[in-house]
């Protein structure tokens, strides 16, 4: 042993494969981002229709339409909106010390965790539009019905804009998630209370400040000017923001046993 | 030779600047050269996994430098690409079993051998459609340890890898990490505590007590670094003074102690003066550096 010399290093693979192996890895178990919540919600719809049927069967036709406006108001799907961020969190709070020891860096991991929850999102907005056309051709499932075509879906508008309404709806839930999840890894519990602390000053002082500003109705007027599909898309706001403030805290996060 | 890692003055502290701070690992300095199994030796929160975490850039110094394969490990695309590192108390994916884990890690590592990782299972038994959760210690032991032999990671670390592995399961590891090191020569990392079962494995060792470096030399060198002297209390104790005394204990007038390594002539000396000779194995000379020469009944010390 003579004078020490470092050892060199192989070149990295090139960075796209490097964050695309991420993706691969939060979604290895195809069943939990991909094949059960389509399940779940299948199970769901189907659920509603029979109750439609049974509401229609016991309402005269006088009632109907009534009956018919009110569902358009449905959150059944809502569920699967929750199960994405749910998803998100369990996503990046147990792959991450996986993607560590595997030899990923934090900028990496973050960055292909991104991914899959905009891709997801494409995949489940593409499937709900689908559902919403279906739910157009067969007139409400045979029962006026409505399932995928919900107000707050952007009801009766032309699929390309119901698909972006979808996609931000998802991305909203995504990097809900993500912030929370990051929060987590990087401070577990405490970063889970200051998140959620956070989380309430801002809407509870956003409702303080509205109360005594006295200025309630010009939200509400304001989304109802924007309507559904400005107002859905004010929600990449704070998705943007939650997905550039996970990744600053990642950046740091250290993986605990 | 080339090192792979070399750490200067490495210091790593949790909690804040005063009280309640916790140095676990403190001003460490030492280099590991290329395509050695390296023993990383000491008791049971001495600091070997934050000293593994800061090499694989997975925790932050406090203090200090850190370089692998010659640049810091810290977000380095590059550096960690040549590593792996299953911790022993490694957390998976809820929805992942064994086959997820096996079916993702050759994407992470360049050099991976699906045969070689084929054989592994079958040879250790794992059940690969078993969700992770629901797998045994040793069987959770086991996938890290198949992982860390068919990634053939430039630079692969065994945290603890033995950890509920039954004694074939052991030996089986032990046989497999030393014949495909020869057929595929890289840098191990190996930190453990049963030092006895790796002893003839390593070939440089790194004992670290209470965060700190306290030996850092060949294996080969340390087997014969330290011997123990048996004999009547006085002839012991008047061998020994002047010498440095690693460890000592006295059981009625006999007393025993363990000393630096004798030339020849003090070797004779000893038996002249009525002393019993014994070598020490890596797993007493280490344990004995940690206990400091007061032995402490309580701790189970009357060896």
């Amino acid at each position: 042993m003579t004078t020490i010399t470092a050892a060199t290093a192989a070149p990295a693979p090139p960075v796209f494969s490097r964050i695309w192996r991420i993706v691969r890895l939060i979604t290895a178990n195809p069943f939990t981002a991909i094949v059960t919540p389509w399940l779940i919600l299948g199970t769901i719809f189907l659920l509603n229709w029979l109750i439609w049927l049974i509401i229609f069967a016991n309402l005269g036709a006088d009632q109907r339409s009534n009956a018919q406006e009110g569902i358009q108001w449905s959150g059944a799907a809502f569920y699967i909106f929750v199960y994405m961020l749910v998803l998100a969190v369990q996503a990046i709070n147990l792959s991450f010390p996986l993607a560590l020891g595997y030899g990923s860096t934090r900028r990496e991991f973050t960055l292909g965790a991104m991914l899959t929850f905009v891709l997801l999102s494409v995949m489940y907005a593409v499937g709900m539009t689908i559902g919403a056309a279906l739910e157009k051709a067969t007139d409400g499932w045979g029962l006026g019905g409505t399932f995928f075509r919900t107000i707050y879906f952007g009801g009766d508008e032309v699929w390309y804009v119901q698909l972006w309404v979808y996609f931000c709806w998802f991305l909203f839930f995504f990097f809900t998630g993500t912030i929370f999840a990051a929060m987590y890894v990087r401070w577990k519990a405490s970063g889970l209370i200051v998140a959620f602390a956070v989380l309430a000053f801002l809407v509870v002082g956003g409702g303080a400040l509205l109360t005594f500003t006295e200025t309630w109705h010009v939200l509400w007027g304001t989304i109802a000017d924007l309507g559904v599909v400005g107002s859905v898309s004010w929600l990449l706001v704070p998705a943007v923001l939650s997905a550039g403030l996970g990744y600053l805290v990642l950046r740091r996060a250290t993986p605990r046993g | 030779m080339s090192a792979v890692i070399e750490a200067r003055s490495l210091s790593k502290y949790y909690g804040g600047e005063r009280g309640g701070r916790v140095h676990a690992v403190e001003d460490v300095s030492f280099s590991l050269e290329e395509n050695r199994i390296h023993g990383l030796l000491g008791r049971n929160g001495a600091g070997k996994t934050t000293l593994m975490q800061l090499v694989t850039g997975q925790e932050f110094a406090t203090r200090g430098e850190i370089r692998v394969f010659g640049a810091s490990p810290v977000e380095n695309a590059r550096v960690l690409s040549q590593l792996c590192f299953i911790k022993e108390s490694q957390r998976y994916p809820d929805d992942f079993r064994v086959k997820h884990v096996l079916g993702t890690a050759p994407h992470f590592f360049a050099n991976w051998d699906p045969a070689f990782a084929a054989e592994l299972i079958e040879r250790f038994r794992v059940p690969v459609n078993r969700r992770m959760k629901k797998l045994s210690r040793g069987q959770l032991s086991a996938v890290g340890v198949i992982v860390g032999l068919a990634s053939r990671a430039p630079l692969t670390f065994f945290d603890e890898p033995y950890l509920g592995l039954d004694a074939v399961a052991r030996q089986l590891f032990y046989d497999t990490l030393l014949a495909d090191f020869a057929e595929n020569p890289r840098t191990i990392v190996l930190s453990t505590h049963l030092i006895d079962e790796v002893s003839n494995l390593l070939e440089h060792v790194i004992v670290i007590d209470e965060g700190r470096i306290i030996i850092d030399a060949d294996a080969e060198e340390l087997r014969g670094s330290a011997v123990d002297i048996v004999g009547p209390r006085g002839a012991v104790d008047a061998f020994v003074e002047g010498r440095e005394v690693l460890h000592r204990t006295g059981l009625g007038g006999l007393a025993s102690a363990t000393i630096a390594r004798l030339d020849e002539t003090e070797r004779i000396a000893a038996r002249e003066a009525g002393l019993e000779l014994a070598p020490v194995s890596l797993q007493q000379l280490v344990v004995r550096t940690t206990i400091g020469d007061t032995p402490d009944l309580s701790k189970g010390d009357n060896a």
